[in-house]
């Protein structure tokens, strides 16, 4: 048995076309080449700078002449600055976690709109399902929580305290100090940008299964094509599926990285 | 609202997921790093229980780890 990830593209009318990974890759809209290195723009990159314009413009407008009795845009700013500051920078990182709060909310905002560009219309494919855009988010938290954790307890206790975890008798070192290396230096990132990843990937799959699956069915002469009406209405459902998934994953990635860095500001981590 | 804030239990706060994804993830490293060094020792000598005894191995102190870390 073969596995089929990406099928040629179908030929005649007879049969179902499923999507695939084909359905992730988009054609460039400019293209050019600087010292051997392709560089091309398409549809996702233009999201990206979309959601970017979009923050700038939208926090911009909020805070720019703010009011003691906050205005809709200035409150809805506050609310998810408020959110992101209390209930997961200051309850999870502490007192000191306030510092980090203005990062988390931007990358929190940031992967948001990002990921509900997936059920936009027209727009219709998160940045996220290309695991270049988790993976840089995911490194920039990385080299954060290392670089913090160095600058708080300095190089030689902090990889020190994550090699040789503090309190274990020192014959489990053999067994602990390897477990330790992969999951807090190697696990870590590469989980954090895969988790954001695969839900936007497979988000996207699932919706084009079943709205392809509606215009399919539609157009098929035979007694199946009152199938199309579970299809249509399990594509409907899951739009609103992934709009809980989308709003999820982004509390989960920044909750996890104010997470690391409690750990790496932790006295023991 | 004028309702007061919900109190908030040590069951309540965002860390408790990031708490399980770490338990997940040292679960799974200490499974696939002592799997490996296992597994590398089975092409070494040719045998086959290296990975099957790495696992248990990793297993055990991934769960030793977790309970140091975590458990109070």
């Amino acid at each position: 048995m073969t596995v089929v990830l990406a099928d040629p593209p179908c030929k005649g009318d007879n049969g179902f076309c499923a999507p695939g990974t084909e359905s992730f890759i988009f054609k460039p809209l400019v293209k050019w080449e600087w010292f051997n290195v392709h560089f091309t723009i398409t549809k996702v990159t233009i999201l990206v700078w979309i959601a970017v314009a979009l923050l700038i413009v939208l926090f911009l407008a909020a805070v720019r002449n703010p009011k003691i009795v906050p205005g809709r845009g200035q409150w809805m700013a506050e609310s998810v600055y408020g959110l992101v500051r209390n209930n997961i920078a200051e309850d999870m990182i502490g007192h000191e976690g306030v510092r980090f709060a203005p990062y988390l909310a931007t990358l929190f905002c940031f992967i948001v709109v990002t990921n509900i560009f997936g059920i936009i219309p027209v727009a219709q494919i998160s940045p996220n399902a290309h695991i270049a855009y988790p993976a840089i988010l995911a490194v920039i938290s990385w080299v954060m929580f290392n670089w913090v954790g160095v600058k708080k307890h300095g190089a030689k206790k902090y990889f020190g305290d994550i090699l040789f975890m503090p309190g274990v008798p020192k014959a489990m070192y053999i067994l602990l100090t390897p477990i330790e290396i992969i999951s807090t230096l190697i696990v870590r990132p590469i989980t954090l940008a895969v988790r954001l990843f695969a839900n936007m990937f497979a988000g996207h799959l699932l919706l084009l299964v079943f709205t392809l699956g509606t215009t399919y069915l539609l157009s098929v002469h035979n007694f199946s094509k009152i199938f199309s009406i579970p299809s249509f209405l399990l594509a409907l459902a899951l739009t609103f599926f992934e709009l809980f998934v989308q709003v999820l994953q982004a509390y989960v990635f920044v909750v996890l990285t104010a997470s690391y860095l409690q750990g790496a500001l932790a006295e023991e981590h | 609202m004028p309702e007061a804030p919900e109190p908030r239990g040590p069951q309540n706060r965002p860390g408790d997921a990031a708490v399980g994804w770490a338990v997940l993830s040292t679960l799974l490293a200490g499974i696939v790093v002592w799997g490996g060094i296992g597994w590398l020792i089975d092409l070494w000598l040719h045998t086959w229980v290296g990975i099957v005894v790495g696992m248990l191995v990793g297993f055990a102190g991934a769960i030793y780890l977790i309970i140091r870390k975590y458990g109070n």
